[in-house]
């Protein structure tokens, strides 16, 4: 199973790889004079250009970035002189505290209420539900946060500032894992660990929110589907009690909903950028968008290629969980 | 059904109908709505707060905000439907004849999906306007594009549940060829599905060329689109100016809410066992 | 290895933020923290720590100002690294005696050999310190005995000695620097990108791409004791967040806060503001050889049709000092060249002369290096829309900028800069922006007579005369109308009121040599 998942997921990340890099090296927007400064002759512009790789042709190019990808080596990013791959890694904690912590939240309010929503069809609270889901599914993400820091930090002022991931006045623990949160309590230090938490409060809540919205739909459709089977009904024909025929359709329930919470993890990944951006959180997402905008493109095409890694993954998990509840469920 | 018995059967598809059309309308009507020129910067009227003059105030070039909203909504419409037009265009015909005929054209479709749904969509569309270029035709360009294969698939599912069915069989028999038994059988019975996909897929233009604009690619100042708008309020927030983002925000809130509501509407009402009122 | 030096360096920044109660320490609160500290290759930070980590032969004087703050004095150079010089009958060798006993902070002492080094990787390098070499003419430096060295001019020119209170070439301690060379880099011009070896008053101690630098005083630092033992450079690229962080008291210098934001914090008393006009006009440059700006007529029309005060008001917020010439106030030799003001009439008598009675459709290509290129870009269109020049304004990336505004092509036929002259010398000044070869003159600007005139400028050895072709220069680029010259936005440094000793320099950067801090 791993390797049928290799197979269908390597080309579709190679396939990734490709495109973007065709499309970053064609948009025309060469760092060379940038880089050369105003006075470079001739001369100078021909050796930063041929510094960056940018002499050659296109498919050599390729070549020589597959190449030494699978060394490990992503480039160099020519807007800050660092490699590629210590600047993701530095930066991949963040993203993922922020994105963990969010799915945690957001996909397991939008599955209870989903849930709930579905054992009761039709009623009040299952029509305000869909409509809440529905009005946060119609905010774009950056909305969300710029209303949040509007509303807590500038008028409630309950808020700390939105200035990344600690306050400036506190001591950042040592670096172990890259988590604030992991890395305080590891060095017991309290002050950092309370105000890493509370610069999370408002990324983390607006996130959960853009994600409980498709969940809480996602999950009271199939929830529902479930429920009005003809196995269920039978259930009920037979005289169990309500309790029991839920599990049973929540049992069934569960592949489907495993299946989209992946789904919907691997795009927080990239919906993170604008997070990152508007709270300054530094994550790869910040750094991704940032590349692309400047035509950086050793830094995009890692960012995507990190992109396409972690949703490969995340759909492998996603298959395992399957495998190991249903293993008579077909893989989608 | 009678309108009023309608509106109280789907409030939400009611509500989500009337957001649209009075968005519609502020697009078709902008210059007589408008009070003042949406791109003329006044130095001596920047950063107003609201108030009789300024309904919405003024954003740091001394724009007026209500105006721009306005001028807005046409921008939000101006890329979502020539978008839409661009999904149908090459979606349904490629739907179409990747189910019927099947084969490579069929296998190509379903990698080409795959391909985008596991890549993260926002990412692909700023880097393809930021390589395409600024403006509204690459915008409308990338975000038809990406959102094309969505409608193949659907219609192609379509196309793949009604060759088992006595519908096409029969036409075959009756000597019709290829191109009419696609546009004349089979495309009509789409509609449902496609109507439905269409409204969500509109949402999500209006949503994606705002974020776009936000995040600097695609249109640029002093358009009045309310991507840029958010874009210059947001950093002017922490400041306490709270007028130059609101309103604009609030304007894609309602619309892409609108085409929702809409979309939901819709959606209920194919579906079968809803239609029936089993709960 | 690595991981654990990411964690000393984390923790060493970190731990300094976390000590501001040490009376020796100074936050500020940057854009960017340095990217790389070689004076010779631009990148956002870098000038920032070389003017504190480099220093040269001489320097500009200092005078007492009206407002009893010591402030430069752009009329006299005086000794600094060098305690003495003297030239040779022509002009052109210049021999400098070097102050003994000048240590860098690895111990060892300031040689001739030192000075050479420098100049040498600067002209290897081919960059501004090369340019700048050029354009003060020296075609060789020599060390003629442990602390004597002797500059070759090719021919004596005004700007020499003013040249060398710029930052590059830089004076580097040679012998900790050879260390890391190798035969493809004989002048560790790597280990130099990321790594200092100065005579000056502080050295780069640690350096995390992203968060921020540590930068600790030099304990042999020949000026003697410094007031700042250590200075954390915090990359915070939010302004916002800048300004925040200075009102609350966690940084002592905010840099680069908007106008508004400085407008709001004037009446703040626990802050003080230090501000200049600086040096660096915020213009939009039009292209003589590209139409319509090929007529003299049009150029003038559009800045006849330029609200200067308004827009200084609405862009800068009224901060703004308005330009009167090419040259900035501050250099010697600078005249009130300009003589345009606001008069839409005018403007659309002379596009109609120009053949334009029905307006005409132009382009205004900007970026978003400037805060302040959009704002102005968009006032500016609407005052000339009122007289028909009907405006498409276009953001181009940084790159494509940098490309199209190269020597050799120069392409850009409206669009913004701002040139920031380091060097306070009207020859100088001049050239960058205004000859056939100067590397600000983005706008492709030149005539065989104005790049005589800056050539004598800087070549001529009888004051009075060089300061006529400064002036006529001046003139005649006002009246070839080629700069739409707003206003400078000016330099302003938000501090704690705590900082003291703050002082402008051309390079626009605070030298932290001269603060203190008193809690």
């Amino acid at each position: 199973m791993v390797l049928r998942r290799l197979v269908v997921g390597l080309p579709a990340v190679l396939g990734v790889v490709l495109v973007t890099f065709v499309m970053v090296r064609l948009s025309g927007e060469s760092p060379v004079h940038l880089l050369a400064g105003p006075n470079a002759s001739p001369l100078e512009i021909a050796t930063v250009t041929r510094a960056l790789g940018l002499d050659r042709s296109l498919p050599e190019q390729l070549a020589i970035y597959v190449g030494r990808l699978l060394h490990g080596d992503l480039g160099v990013s020519w807007l800050s002189g660092q490699p590629v791959l210590a600047e993701l890694r530095d930066r991949l904690p963040a993203t993922l505290e922020l994105v963990a912590l969010a799915m945690l939240l957001g996909g397991g309010l939008g599955v209870w209420i989903g849930c709930r929503a579905a054992f009761r069809p039709g009623s009040a609270f299952d029509h305000l539900v869909q409509a809440a889901a529905t009005v946060t599914f119609s905010i774009p993400i950056y909305v969300v946060g710029l209303l949040a820091i509007l509303i807590f930090f500038v008028a409630l002022g309950v808020a700390p500032a939105p200035m990344g991931r600690l306050s400036m006045a506190v001591l950042a623990p040592p670096r172990v894992t890259g988590s604030l949160l992991v890395d305080s309590v590891l060095a017991g230090d309290l002050a950092a660990l309370g105000s890493a938490a509370a610069q999370l409060v408002l990324p983390v809540g607006c996130f959960a929110l853009i994600v409980a919205g498709p969940t809480v739909k996602h999950v009271r459709a199939v929830v529902a589907d479930a429920l009005a089977s003809e196995y269920v009904a039978y259930a009920r024909a037979c005289g169990l009690p309500d309790a029991m025929v839920r599990r049973i359709a929540l049992r069934n329930a569960v592949v489907p909903i495993a299946t989209f919470l992946g789904l919907e993890f691997a795009h927080l990944f990239a919906a993170s950028s604008l997070i990152e951006l508007t709270f300054a959180w530094g994550g790869v997402g910040q750094y991704g968008l940032n590349a692309i905008l400047q035509g950086d493109f050793a830094a995009v095409q890692g960012y995507v290629l990190l992109l396409a890694v972690a949703s490969l993954i995340v759909f492998f998990v996603v298959d395992l969980f399957v495998w190991l509840v249903e293993p008579r469920a077909k893989t989608a | 059904m009678r309108l009023g018995q309608w509106v109280r059967a789907e409030p939400g598809t009611a509500f989500g109908a009337m957001l649209i059309g009075t968005f519609a309308l502020m697009a078709a009507f902008a210059p007589l709505i408008a009070p003042y020129d949406p791109t003329q910067a006044r130095p001596d009227a920047v950063l107003l707060a609201p108030s009789a003059r300024h309904w919405f105030g003024t954003d740091p070039n001394g724009m007026d905000v209500f105006s721009r909203l306005v001028y807005g909504s046409r921008y939000a419409f101006g890329v979502a439907l020539p978008a839409l037009a661009l999904m149908l265009a090459v979606g349904l015909p490629v739907g179409l004849v990747a189910g019927y005929l099947g084969g490579w054209t069929d296998e190509l479709l379903i990698r080409a999906t795959d391909l985008l749904r596991a890549f993260p969509t926002i990412v692909f569309a700023l880097a393809l306007v930021a390589a395409v270029g600024q403006g509204l035709g690459a915008m409308i360009f990338v975000i038809g594009l990406l959102d094309a294969p969505l409608f193949a698939r659907l219609v192609r599912s379509e196309v793949l549940a009604l060759r088992r069915g006595t519908l096409v069989e029969s036409a075959v028999v009756a000597g019709n060829p290829t191109w009419r038994i696609l546009l004349v059988h089979l495309l009509p019975n789409c509609a449902q599905g496609v109507t439905a996909l269409a409204a969500f897929r509109m949402a999500w233009a209006v949503r994606i060329s705002a974020t776009l604009s936000f995040v600097g690619v695609g249109i640029q100042a002093p358009t009045p689109e309310w991507g840029v708008m958010i874009k210059l309020g947001a950093e002017h927030i922490v400041t306490g100016t709270w007028w130059v983002v609101l309103f604009p925000a609030l304007g894609l809130i309602l619309l892409v809410l609108g085409f929702n509501f809409v979309a939901d509407g819709l959606s209920r009402l194919m579906d079968p066992r809803h239609r029936a009122g089993v709960r | 290895m690595k991981s654990i030096r990411n964690i000393l360096a984390t923790a060493a920044i970190a731990l300094a933020a976390a000590l501001p109660a040490a009376a020796q320490d100074l936050i500020v609160a940057a854009v960017s923290g340095p990217r790389g500290v070689d004076g010779d290759v631009w990148v956002p930070g870098s000038i920032e720590s070389v003017v504190n980590v480099y220093e040269s032969l001489v320097r500009l004087g200092r005078v007492r100002g009206p407002d009893g703050q010591m402030q430069i004095d752009p009329t006299k150079v005086e000794p600094h690294l060098a305690q003495s010089w003297k030239t040779s009958p022509d002009g052109r060798e210049w021999t400098f005696t070097l102050r003994p006993g000048v240590r860098s902070f690895v111990g060892n002492e300031l040689t001739a050999s030192d000075v050479v080094f420098g100049w040498q990787k600067s002209m290897s390098q081919k960059r501004t310190g090369r340019f700048i070499s050029e354009a003060s003419r020296i075609t060789n430096v020599e060390a003629l005995s442990r602390y004597e060295v002797k500059y070759t001019l090719s021919e004596p020119n005004n700007l020499f000695l003013r040249a060398l209170t710029h930052y590059t070439p830089m004076i580097i301690d040679s012998r900790e620097a050879l260390k890391n060379a190798s035969p493809e880099d004989p002048f560790a011009t790597r280990w130099l990108g990321a790594n200092t070896a100065g005579f000056g008053a502080y050295h780069l101690s640690q350096n995390r791409a992203g968060e921020g630098a540590v930068f600790v005083a030099n304990p042999n630092y020949f000026g003697g004791k410094l007031a700042i033992q250590r200075v954390i450079y915090r990359e915070i690229p939010s302004g916002a967040s800048r300004m925040s962080l200075l009102q609350g008291g966690q940084v002592q210098i905010a840099e680069e806060l908007s106008h508004s934001q400085l407008r709001s914090l004037q009446s703040d008393t626990r802050l003080r503001i230090g501000k200049h006009p600086g040096t660096g006009s915020a213009t939009v440059r039009m292209n003589p050889r590209i139409k319509p700006f090929d007529d003299l007529r049009l150029r003038q029309a559009v800045l006849y049709a330029t609200d200067f005060d308004a827009i200084n008001k609405a862009v800068f917020e009224g901060l703004g000092e308005r330009s009167r010439s090419i040259l900035p106030p501050s250099i010697p030799g600078y005249v009130k060249a300009y003589t345009y003001e606001h008069d839409p009439g005018r403007a659309k008598r002379l596009l109609a002369e120009a053949g334009h009675p029905d307006g005409v459709d132009v382009t205004l290509e900007y970026t978003g290096v400037f805060w302040w290129e959009e704002p102005l870009v968009l006032q500016l269109r609407s005052q000339l829309a009122q007289v028909g020049i009907r405006v498409t304004p276009s953001k181009l990336p940084n790159t494509v900028f940098a490309a199209r505004g190269a020597i050799g092509k120069r392409d850009l036929a409206f669009a913004t800069h701002l040139a920031n002259t380091f060097v306070l010398d009207a020859g100088y000044a001049l050239f960058l922006s205004a000859h056939s070869r100067g590397s600000s003159n983005r706008n492709d600007y030149h005539t065989p007579e104005l790049d005589t005139l800056i050539e004598t400028a800087i070549i001529e050895r009888d004051p009075a005369k060089a300061r006529a072709a400064v002036e006529r220069a001046q003139r005649t680029h006002a009246a070839d109308a080629t700069f739409v010259d707003i206003a400078f936005p000016g330099t302003f440094v938000a501090m704690n009121a705590c900082v003291n000793g703050w002082m402008w320099y051309p390079t626009n950067r605070i030298v932290w040599r001269d603060l203190s801090c008193k809690r």
